[in-house]
Parts: C-alpha cells; structure tokens; sequence
C-alpha cells in the first residue's frame, strides 16, 4: 500500500470519528461555560463530564492524526531514497508521539478520577506532556530532517540532477523540459 | 524611570519605525524587476529566510490575541502554538525544495504561479489568487487596525497625543508600511522581518522571566491557583475541550505549508542546502517568541481569578496591561515595538502576496500574460491594496465589522483548506489531478464562506476551518484516485521525483 493510500484511508477515518462526535449530544459545557461572576472568562466545570457523549472518540482522533502527519511527512521524503533505516526512524518519531499521546491522556483521565495532580516546572503532569512532550513529539521529525538531511532529503545525486535539469533548461530552452 | 515609562515605550516604538523606514530606503536601491519585489531574486541567506519565516508566522495574533486566548480560555489555544513543530516540519519536508526547485525552472514569482506550473490549469491559478486576495485583504485589515488600536492606546497616553483619532493612527501605521513595502518590496519585507524576528524573540524570552516572577511561587502558584478555582483551565484542552484544542492543532500543524505567505517565502532561499539550517532557526525563534502567548495570559488568569487584579475589558487587553503592570518600562518599550513587529512583519508579507496575485496572477489567468513593467504596477497595486485595506478597517471598526469578519474568516483555515491539498500533497503526489485541486479550492471557499454567512456554530468547539480542510483533502485525493494519471510535464515529472 502507497503512503497516499494511508493518508486517504486516515482521512476518512478521522471523517467517521467527527460524524460520531457530532451525532452525539453535546454536554452544556462542551466547549466551556462563562465565568458566573468574571465577564469575558470561560471555565471547563467537570471535565469527565464532557466526555460522557463521546468517550474515547478524541483519543482515536488524535491518534489518526499523529499517523496522519506522519504519513505525510514519509510522502516527502523523495521514494528511491526510502530505505529501512527510515522505516525505523519514522516509527521510531512516530512511537515516541504515540506515546506521549497515551501518556498526557493517562494522567489527565487520572486526574478526573482523583482530582489531584502534582504541579512539575510550573504545570501540572498532563500540562507537562502537552506543552514539551506534544512538541518535542514532532521535534523528532525536525532532528530527523536536519540530521539525515543529505540522505534522505537533498541527496547530492539528487542535487546534481536537479542542476543538470537547470542548465539543460537554460541551453535548450523551456523545451528542454516541456511544458 | 518608572515616570518616563510612556516616553520610553514611545521611543522604542518611533526607533522601530525608523528602522522599517530605513530599511525600505536601502532595500529600494536592491529592487530592479518584479523578481526583486516579489521573491527577492531567489538570493536570500539562511537567518534571513528563517526569521521571516517564523516572524511572518506568529503575527499580532500571537502577541496579543494568543494571550488574550488564555487569559479567556486557558490552555486550549496554546495547541495552536505547540503544533510549530510539527507544522515547520510538513513546510520543509513536503514543501521547501519542490517549491524552490519549481521557481528555479519556471521562474515563478507567487503561489498561484508554482499552481498553474504544477497543474497546467489556469482555473486552479485563478482561483488559488483570488483566495489569496479575499484572504489578504481580511488579515490586512484587521493587521492594520490592530496596528492602529495599539497605536491610538500609545499616544492617546501622553499629553500632545491625547486626543488623537483612529483615522490618524490608521493613516500613521499605514504610511510606515506602505513606505517600506513599496520602496523594498519583498526585500524591505524579509529585512525588516529579520529586525521584527530578533525583538520578538528577546521580547518572548523576556515576558517569560518577568511573568514567572509576578508571583512569589512562580508559575507553580500559577498553576496551584488556577487549579484551585477551574482545573480544567490550566490542563491541556483548557476551557474549551478536547475537540476544539485537537481539530485546531490539526489545522495549524497541517494548515501551516498551506499559508502563501510562508510557502512564498520558501521560494526566496539562494541554495536548496540552506533548508537544513532554516527549519531549526525557524523552530527555535517561534517557540521562543510565543513563550509569552502562555505566560501572560496564565498569569493574568490567575491574577483576576485570585483578585489580585481587575477583570479585563477584553480579553486582547491582557498583554497590554500586563505590560503596564508588571513589566520594567525599558521591557515594555522592547515588547511593544515587537508587538508592531509582529503586526507589520506578517502585514508587509500578506501586502506582497496580494500584490502579486493583483498584478500578476489574475491577468496570467485572465489574458494569458502578465501586465507590462510589472514592478511599478506591483508598486502601486500595493499602495491600493492597503488603502482597501485601511478602508475596511475603519468602516469595520466604525460602521459593521461583519465584513473584516466574514474576510477575516478568508485567513489561516481558508488558506489552510483551500491550499494545502493542492500545494502540500499536490507537489509529492504525481496523480494529483487538475479537476481535484479545482474542486479542493471551491469546496474550502464555499464551507468557509458559508459558516460565517450564516453564523453555524459546529458543537464541541469543532473548528469549522478543519471542517474545511479535512473536506478538501478528502475531496482532493478521492477525485485524483478515481481519475485516470495524465502525465506531467518533463521538468515537473523530475523534479517531483528528486
């Protein structure tokens, strides 16, 4: 199966989870409530409250999701030079956000559960993992792109070819390439 | 120097203006053709890419309308922010070297030009322009009001100034952006975005340590405080959910290799290898900048909350008056010349691309051919295109602001829908299709378009330009599966296998 083919079968994944979500009954505070006595802010109230309609749904979304932008971020790495190291590093980039996916979630429902969270450099844990582990999840791409640059994105072969292509374009005109 | 804090601010303000014009002066002297004005000649260094890239990116919105966000809402924007990673990588793996690679063989100068080359269609240029220009003409005007605002709340501090009209103010910020626009072009843009990049980020990293200094225990009694009263504020989806927080880290982590103003200014780098340093630069000033979207708008959170501090008229006050509050005058003046930094830095950007698609893309389309001496309509199509601009602003702003909103609703979703299927996909794909980037486009238009006209509102804080766009990327791939492969051109087919 082609990348482009994961990325339609995604899509229409993520399309099922939002006609679920929005068949469902919204809770009042679905998307918060205004603040009973400060105008202009909103609270969240219960937050397992507002998950009683669609469960799990959100996970599933951003699971796709996580897969989706990595799919994408595979269809840009040119296809002759996709070979089983970047394989193990897309799943390696992949899992990593996958995990921290799993992990903000299980803290968070945790903290519906008990009420209580501890407060780490300035946040609470699942704020923790949304605000450096979400991030540095795709970070990973980032590092991967500029350290495996020159074998996975611009090959000096393929920068070569793309500067014969130029001159040729240069000396036998646009015909060289056909328009 | 707490008595001089207005005239410090001031100053700093008057000495960044300077600078843009200043700018504008030197950049004339470098701006010859049209390819100078609109995609500097494809000669760019490294820094120079990667600050107007990321400065271009987090506009005013991130200084004021991101902390205003989180001060109203806590956390649930800041997934808008903590998907730049992400949304930097889909720019320069599916992006930054086709993008560059095409304008290189067809010297394109736009967007719409890299469209038309990809797809051969003149209906897909034509409609990626005018999506562009709706676009442009919305965050424009509300760039240049925002401007203004800011401007007025300056002046109107002092003295001789206290009086002093929007329409002033409109006229004042306008005059200094249209100066340096017209004189530089996209030179003046990506210079002055370079200046605007470094004081966003001395401004970002400076907030950060002034707000984890307001209270005693830091950002920890921050969080304890704001645990204390909601909870769900200061946990990840803040106030408005899971869905609202995750189709928006959606639409800006995907949506971002789909906004003209970026993607056009991946077209401007002197050498493909140069990617490499430009992707970590832009990563690591963004994050550092959009630092104080979070703290400011937390610690002003907790303030009112705590009843430390009074409510907030609007939400878009909480920079401004943490910044008169808690904020040493010399920072201050730093953080508001970076507030107009941001404002002018994507403004100028969005000038340059809806000139472009004035002058060049939609006669291309229309006739066939662009107008003759490009470079002095680009001139004065920019000139117009801000007097339009200015115009809806103060009619918005003293009249209706239903129009600004339904342009302003053309901004990042629309940009996102409508382009990142034809330009992100479109460019790594060989099957895309002429008829699925056509269809892609209009189906965006019509749901962004219709959402605003007709004020839906989408349950559980589901944004409507992911609705959009995950509607075009369907659309986009479905139609180019079922249509039979027609082969491109020689130079296409190359470079989209390198």
């Amino acid at each position: 199966m082609k990348p482009i083919h994961i990325i339609f079968i995604l899509l229409l994944v993520i399309a099922g989870i939002i006609v679920f979500i929005l068949a469902s009954d919204p809770p009042l505070n679905a998307a918060g409530m205004a603040h009973d006595s400060v105008a202009g802010l909103k609270v969240g109230g219960n937050g397992a409250e507002r998950l009683t309609t669609i469960g799990q749904a959100p996970f599933y979304f951003q699971v796709c999701v996580i897969l989706l932008a990595a799919s994408l971020l595979f269809l840009g790495v040119p296809e002759h030079r996709r070979d089983k190291l970047l394989y193990s590093l897309f799943a390696t980039a992949t899992g990593y956000a996958l995990f921290v996916w799993y992990s903000l979630i299980s803290s968070y429902e945790s903290y519906h559960v008990t009420g209580v969270t501890e407060v780490v450099f300035g946040f609470p844990v699942p704020t923790n993992w949304f605000l450096w582990g979400v991030w540095s999840g795709f970070v990973m791409f980032d590092l991967l792109y500029v350290f495996a640059f020159r074998r996975y994105f611009l090959h000096p072969d393929d920068e070569k070819a793309f500067q014969e292509l130029v001159t040729s374009m240069k000396t036998d005109g646009p015909e060289a390439g056909g328009t | 120097m707490e008595a001089m804090r207005q005239e410090i601010i001031l100053g700093s303000v008057f000495i960044y203006l300077l600078i843009c014009i200043g700018v504008g002066l030197w950049a004339m002297k470098r701006t010859k053709t049209a390819g100078d004005f609109f995609v500097a000649g494809r000669g760019l260094g490294p820094v120079i890419v990667s600050m107007a890239v990321f400065s271009s990116t987090l506009s005013g919105f991130g200084f004021v309308g991101g902390p205003g966000l989180v001060y109203a809402t806590g956390m649930s924007s800041v997934w808008m922010a903590v998907c730049s990673a992400l949304g930097f990588a889909t720019g320069y793996y599916l992006v930054s070297k086709r993008i560059r690679m095409i304008a290189e063989v067809r010297d394109t100068m736009s967007l719409p030009d890299v469209v038309f080359a990809r797809y051969g269609s003149e209906t897909a240029r034509l409609l990626s322009a005018g999506t562009i220009l709706l676009g442009v003409l919305g965050y424009l005007a509300t760039q240049i009001l925002a401007m203004a605002l800011v401007l007025q709340s300056l002046l109107s501090g002092t003295e001789m100034f206290a009086e002093i009209s929007l329409f002033t103010c409109v006229v004042v910020s306008s005059a200094v952006l249209i100066f340096y626009c017209v004189t530089g072009g996209i030179i003046a843009s990506v210079y002055t975005d370079l200046v605007q990049g470094i004081v966003m980020i001395i401004s970002g990293a400076l907030v950060v340590i002034t707000a984890a200094h307001v209270f005693d225990g830091g950002l920890n009694e921050v969080s304890e405080m704001m645990l204390a009263h909601d909870g769900e504020d200061i946990m990840p989806f803040g106030t408005l959910g899971m869905m609202a927080s995750l189709t928006w880290f959606f639409l800006f982590g995907l949506g971002l290799a789909g906004q003209p103003h970026v993607a056009t200014k991946m077209m401007m780098n002197r050498k493909l290898s140069d990617n490499r340093i430009i992707l970590p630069m832009t990563v690591f000033g963004y994050v550092i900048a959009a630092m104080l979207w979070v703290s400011v708008g937390m610690v002003m959170r907790a303030l009112v909350l705590g009843d430390m501090a009074s409510p907030l008229g609007s939400p878009d006050e909480a920079a401004p008056a943490f910044l008169s509050t808690y904020a040493h005058p010399l920072l201050a003046g730093i953080v508001f010349a970076g507030l107009f930094a941001a404002i002018m830095s994507t403004a100028d950007s969005f000038l340059n691309i809806g000139a472009a698609a004035i002058i060049h893309d939609i006669p291309k389309a229309v006739r066939g051919r662009s107008l003759n001496n490009e470079l002095f309509w680009a001139r004065v199509a920019t000139v117009g295109l801000s007097a339009v601009a200015a115009g809806f602003a103060l009619y918005s702003y003293y009249e209706n602001d239903e129009l600004v909103a339904l342009l302003g609703a053309f901004g990042w979703g629309t940009f996102a829908a409508a382009l990142v299927p034809v330009v992100m996909i479109g460019l790594n794909w060989k099957q895309a299709s002429a008829r699925a980037a056509v269809t892609a486009i209009s189906t965006s238009l019509v749901i962004n378009f219709s959402v605003q006209l007709f004020q839906v509102k989408i349950p559980y804080g589901i944004s409507s330009g992911f609705l959009a766009m995950l509607t075009s990327m369907i659309l986009f791939i479905g139609i180019s599966l079922l249509e039979k492969p027609k082969p491109l051109p020689k130079d296409l087919d190359r470079i989209m296998e390198l």
